[in-house]
C-alpha cells in the first residue's frame, strides 16, 4: 500500500515535470523541425536560477506561498532572455540538413553546461526547506505526500490546460499551428514567420526552464541533470510520438511511472526499463503511440 | 566529394592529381611514425588515443559520411571494446590480437541485431534509437555492480605482444614503442582497407542511399542490406578503436558509452571533414592535442569546445579538410 | 508475351478514389502512353503498377509475381524501371556515378566490395554508352544537382534505362524539356530502347504531338478510370475521349 501510493504520487510528479519539458520539444520541433537536444540544458539552467531566484527572496523574507509563482516567474524571465538569442543563432541553420541542426544543439549542451559551472559551480545546489514547506497530506498512520508534490502536479496541469488552450482558441495558437502544418502558406498570409519561430521557440524554453524550476525543490540541481533529462524527454517524444502533444502526455506518464516504480522496486532496472520500452515502441510502432500521420 | 569514381580516361589523364591526392596522407602518416622519435612520451601517449579515435572515426565516416546515418550512439562500441580488453587481460589471455580478435567477434555480433533495427529509421529516428541503445550499455555498465565494476569499471593492464617479448619493459615504454607501431601498423591497414571498401560499389551504393533512398531503390540498390553491412563494419572499427583507446587510460567504465561521447566522436569527425577521407584522422589528431592543450589552459574546455563546433557548423561544415582541399571539390 | 498486369485494381485515400476497377495488361512491343487530364489517377496508376503503392483492392503482377511483395529492389532485378515526375536524383552524385549505379546493378556488381569500382570496365562502358545516347558524354563528371531541371529529368531517365530493364514506365519524361528537345529527346528514348533490347515502354504524357507521333497503345485515364485503351487510330476516333482529354477537336496533320 505504501509502495504503491508512493509510486502513484512519485510517478505523476515526475510525469509532470516531463511533461512540460517534453510539450516544448514536441512545439519546437512541430512548428520549427528541430530537435532541441538542449531542452535538458535549459531545464538545468531553470533549476539552478530557480534556486538563485529562491535565495534571492529568502533575503526579503517572502511566504512559503510565494515560492511558487517566484520559481514559475525565474524559469519565464530565463525563457525570455534566452530564448530569443538561442533562436536567432539556430536561424542560421533552419535551412540546413537536420543533422547539423542537431549537432548545433549538442554544441549549445556543452556550452550551457560550462556556463552552469562558471555561474553556479560544480557542486549540486539544493533549496532549504522549500520542498516540506507546504506541508503534507495525510494519508494513512504511515503515509504522507508532501504537498508541494501536489502542488506542482496542479502548477503542470494548469500550465499544460493554459497552454493547450492558448494553441487551440487563440489567434496566436492557430497561427502558430498554420505555421507548423505550411510554413509557406502561412507567409504568402502575411503571418511573420520569424516573429512565430522566435515565440514559439522562447515557449519552448520557457516549458523547460519552469520544469526544472519547478522541480528543483524536490531534488538538487546538479550539472547532470539536463544531460540525464534528455534521455527521459527523448523517451518521452519516442513513445508518445513527434509532433504529438497527447502523445507526449501518455509518454510522459508512461516514462514517469515505470521511472517511480523502477526506482521503489528494483533499482538496477531503473534506466534499463524505460529504454527496454522505447526500444520495443520503435519496433512495433515506429511513429510512436499517437503520433500525428506526419 | 570524396574521390569519386571516374571515368577511367579522365584519370589517366590526372595521375598528377592522383600524387598530389596521396601526398597529404602521406605526409601524415610519416608524422605519426617519427612521432615518438620527436615529442615527449606524454604527447606519443596522446598520439596513440588520437590513433585509437581514428580508427573508430573511419567506421564512423563509412556510417555518417557515407551513407548519411546519424549515430549519436557509436560510443556503446568504443564501450564494449575497453570493456573486452578489460576482462581478458585480468585473465591469461591477454595477446593483444586475440583481444582484438574477440572484441571484433562481439562488436559484429551485437551490431547486428542493433543494427537490423536501427537501420529501418532515419534521420532523427535513427539517431534517437541509436542514443537509446548506447545509454541502455551505459546504464547496464553502470548499475550491474557484480559483472562490470559498475561505476569503478575494470582495470585494463597493458596487453602482451604475439611477436614481441615485452617482458622487462615498462608500461611507458611499451606505450610509445612496440605497441605504438603496432597500433600505427594497424591503422595504416584499417585506412587502407576503407579506402578500398569505399572505392567499390559498396561505397558508391551507399552515397547512394544517402541522396536519395527511394531512387536507389528503383535502381536495384539494397538498402537494408547495405545499411547493415555499413553499421556493421562501423561497429567493429569502433570496436577496434575502443580497445585502442582504453589501453593508456587502464580503465574501462561506463561514460565511455554515455551519449556525450557519441557527440564528441561526431564532432570530431566534423571537425576533420567527413565529406574527405582523410576526415578521420585529422580531426582525431587535432581533437585529441587540441583538447589536452586546452584542458591545462582552462577547466572551462567544454565551452571552448561547444562554441568551436557552433562555428563549425555554420560556417565550415566540411571541416578542416575542406579548407585544405579547396580546389578539390569535383574531385576526379 | 504479357509482361505486366493490373486486375481490378482500386485504391482509396480515405474517401477519395483515386483508381476505381482498373484493369490492363501492358505486352511485349508495346509503347503505352497514358493520358488524361490532371488529378485523374495517372500518377497513381504508375505508382500502383510499380509497387510504390499498395492497391486497396486487386493486384498487379510483374512476369508472374506480385508487384506489392517485392518491392522496388527486387523489381529492379526482375527487370522493371521508372522514372519519376518530380525530379529524383542524387544530388552530390556525378552524372556518371549516378548511371554507374544503375549499372553497377544491371551487372550484378553490386557485393564486389574490394574491387575498385573505377577500374571497373564493364561498368563505365556502359556509363559511357548510356551517357552517351543520352547527351552527357561531356558532363559525366558533373554533380547532378548543378543540371538544369530538364536535364535532371534525362538523367533519372538515363539511370533507369542504364538498368537494361525489360520494362520501363516513364512519368512525363519530356517536361521540362523544351519542346524543340522534346521530339529528339523522344526519338533518344525510343531508339535506346531498341538498342538496349526493352520490351514495352510506358508513358505518362500530356503532349499529344509526342502521343500520337510515338506510341502505339493509348490509354486515357479519367476520374480514377481507364475511359478507353486502344491504338492512336481508335483513340482519335472517339469523340468523347478526344473531347475530354484533350478538349478540344484535334487535327493532326
Amino acid at each position: 500500500m505504501l509502495a504503491s501510493a508512493n509510486i502513484l504520487v512519485g510517478g505523476v510528479f515526475h510525469a509532470a515535470v516531463l511533461f512540460l519539458v517534453a510539450a516544448g520539444l514536441q512545439i519546437v520541433f512541430g512548428v520549427q523541425k528541430i530537435v532541441n537536444l538542449a531542452c535538458g540544458s535549459f531545464y538545468a539552467l531553470g533549476a539552478y536560477f530557480g534556486i538563485s531566484a529562491l535565495a534571492w527572496a529568502a533575503a526579503f523574507e517572502v511566504p512559503a506561498i510565494a515560492y511558487i509563482p517566484i520559481l514559475v516567474g525565474s524559469g519565464l524571465l530565463l525563457a525570455i532572455v534566452l530564448g530569443p538569442s538561442v533562436e536567432r543563432l539556430l536561424r542560421l541553420i533552419y535551412d540546413r540538413d537536420e543533422h547539423f541542426q542537431i549537432l548545433l544543439t549538442f554544441a549549445l549542451v556543452l556550452i550551457f553546461e560550462d556556463a552552469i559551472r562558471l555561474i553556479w559551480g560544480a557542486v549540486p545546489l539544493q533549496t532549504i526547506n522549500v520542498y516540506f514547506a507546504f506541508g503534507e497530506l495525510r494519508i494513512a498512520s504511515d503515509l504522507a505526500i508532501p504537498n508541494y508534490n501536489l502542488i506542482v502536479i496542479a502548477a503542470a496541469a494548469l500550465i499544460s490546460a493554459a497552454f493547450g488552450w492558448m494553441l487551440r482558441r487563440t489567434r496566436f495558437g492557430r497561427i502558430v499551428r498554420a505555421t507548423a502544418e505550411n510554413k509557406q502558406m502561412s507567409e504568402a498570409l502575411c503571418v511573420d514567420v520569424s516573429k512565430v519561430y522566435m515565440a514559439v521557440f522562447t515557449l519552448g524554453v520557457a516549458l523547460g526552464t519552469v520544469g526544472g524550476a519547478l522541480v528543483v525543490p524536490a531534488g538538487a540541481a546538479s550539472i547532470d541533470m539536463g544531460v540525464e533529462l534528455i534521455v527521459d524527454a527523448f523517451a518521452v517524444v519516442i513513445i508518445g510520438g513527434l509532433g504529438s502533444m497527447p502523445g507526449a502526455l501518455i509518454g510522459a506518464l508512461i516514462v514517469g511511472f515505470v521511472r517511480s516504480a523502477a526506482i521503489w522496486l528494483y533499482p538496477e532496472f531503473e534506466l534499463l526499463a524505460i529504454y527496454v520500452i522505447v526500444i520495443t515502441v520503435l519496433i512495433v510502432r515506429p511513429q510512436g503511440l499517437l503520433a500525428r500521420t506526419a | 566529394m570524396t574521390t569519386s569514381t571516374a571515368p577511367i580516361a579522365a584519370r589517366t589523364a590526372s595521375a598528377g592529381t592522383l600524387k598530389r591526392a596521396l601526398a597529404l596522407p602521406a605526409l601524415l602518416f610519416l608524422v605519426i611514425f617519427l612521432f615518438p622519435f620527436i615529442a615527449g612520451p606524454h604527447y606519443v601517449i596522446l598520439m596513440f588515443s588520437a590513433m585509437g579515435y581514428a580508427i573508430a572515426l573511419l567506421g564512423l565516416n563509412l556510417l555518417f559520411g557515407y551513407t548519411g546515418l546519424l549515430s549519436l550512439g557509436h560510443a556503446m562500441f568504443l564501450a564494449i571494446g575497453a570493456y573486452t580488453a578489460g576482462y581478458m587481460t585480468s585473465t591469461r589471455i591477454t595477446n593483444f590480437e586475440l583481444i582484438l580478435l574477440v572484441a571484433v567477434a562481439i562488436g559484429a555480433t551485437v551490431a547486428v541485431p542493433i543494427g537490423l533495427l536501427c537501420i529501418r529509421y532515419v534521420k532523427i529516428y535513427f539517431a534517437m534509437l541509436t542514443l537509446a541503445f548506447s545509454m541502455l550499455l551505459y546504464s547496464f555498465l553502470f548499475k550491474f555492480y557484480h559483472l562490470t565494476g559498475g561505476d569503478e569499471g575494470i582495470r585494463i593492464k597493458v596487453p602482451t605482444l604475439t611477436a614481441w617479448d615485452l617482458s622487462g619493459l615498462d608500461t611507458l615504454s611499451v606505450l610509445t614503442g612496440p605497441l605504438y607501431y603496432y597500433v600505427f601498423a594497424l591503422l595504416v591497414l584499417l585506412t587502407a582497407l576503407m579506402r578500398c571498401l569505399t572505392g567499390s560499389s559498396l561505397g558508391l551504393q551507399l552515397r547512394a542511399i544517402r541522396e536519395n533512398q527511394q531512387k536507389a531503390e528503383y535502381l536495384g540498390v539494397n538498402v537494408k542490406r547495405y545499411r547493415l553491412v555499413a553499421f556493421v563494419i562501423a561497429a567493429v572499427y569502433g570496436v577496434l578503436g575502443g580497445v585502442i583507446i582504453a589501453i593508456p587510460v587502464g580503465l574501462a567504465d561506463p561514460t565511455i558509452a554515455y551519449w556525450v561521447q557519441s557527440g564528441n566522436l561526431i564532432f570530431m569527425l566534423l571537425l576533420g571533414g567527413y565529406t574527405n577521407f582523410l576526415g578521420p584522422l585529422l580531426g582525431a589528431v587535432v581533437f585529441i592535442f587540441f583538447q589536452d592543450q586546452l584542458m591545462s589552459f582552462t577547466e572551462y574546455w567544454r565551452l571552448t569546445f561547444g562554441v568551436i563546433l557552433v562555428m563549425i557548423v555554420i560556417f565550415f561544415p566540411n571541416g578542416l579538410m575542406a579548407a585544405v582541399d579547396r580546389g578539390r571539390w569535383w574531385s576526379t | 508475351m504479357t509482361l505486366l498486369q493490373a486486375q481490378n485494381v482500386r485504391k482509396l485515400y480515405g474517401g477519395f478514389c483515386a483508381l476505381d476497377d482498373v484493369t490492363l495488361t501492358i505486352n511485349d512491343g508495346e509503347h503505352v502512353s497514358i493520358i488524361g487530364p490532371n488529378g485523374a489517377g495517372k500518377t497513381t496508376l504508375v505508382n500502383v503498377l510499380t509497387g510504390l503503392v499498395r492497391p486497396t483492392a486487386g493486384n498487379v503482377t510483374f512476369k508472374g509475381y506480385n508487384v506489392v511483395n517485392l518491392g522496388a529492389v527486387r523489381l529492379a532485378r526482375l527487370g522493371m524501371a521508372r522514372s519519376f515526375q518530380l525530379v529524383n536524383i542524387f544530388p552530390e552524385l556525378s552524372v556518371g556515378e549516378t548511371i554507374a549505379v544503375a549499372a553497377i546493378s544491371h551487372l550484378r556488381h553490386g557485393e564486389r566490395f574490394f574491387s575498385s569500382t573505377a577500374r571497373n570496365r564493364p561498368v563505365w562502358e556502359i556509363v559511357e554508352r548510356v551517357g552517351a545516347i543520352f547527351g552527357f558524354s561531356g558532363k559525366l563528371d558533373q554533380p547532378a544537382k548543378i543540371l538544369s531541371q530538364g536535364d535532371k529529368k534525362l538523367l533519372d531517365v538515363a539511370s533507369a534505362f542504364a538498368l537494361s530493364p525489360e520494362i520501363i514506365l516513364l512519368d512525363e519524361p519530356t517536361s521540362g524539356v523544351s519542346t524543340a528537345d522534346k521530339s529528339t529527346i523522344m526519338r533518344v528514348l525510343v531508339q535506346a530502347a531498341r538498342q538496349m533490347g526493352i520490351k514495352a515502354i510506358i508513358q505518362i504524357e500530356h503532349d499529344m504531338d509526342i502521343v500520337f507521333g510515338y506510341s502505339n497503345r493509348i490509354i486515357a485515364v479519367h476520374n480514377g478510370r481507364i475511359l478507353a485503351d486502344g491504338s492512336p487510330a481508335s483513340i482519335r476516333a472517339r469523340a468523347d475521349v478526344m473531347a475530354t482529354i484533350v478538349g478540344r477537336q484535334y487535327d493532326h496533320a
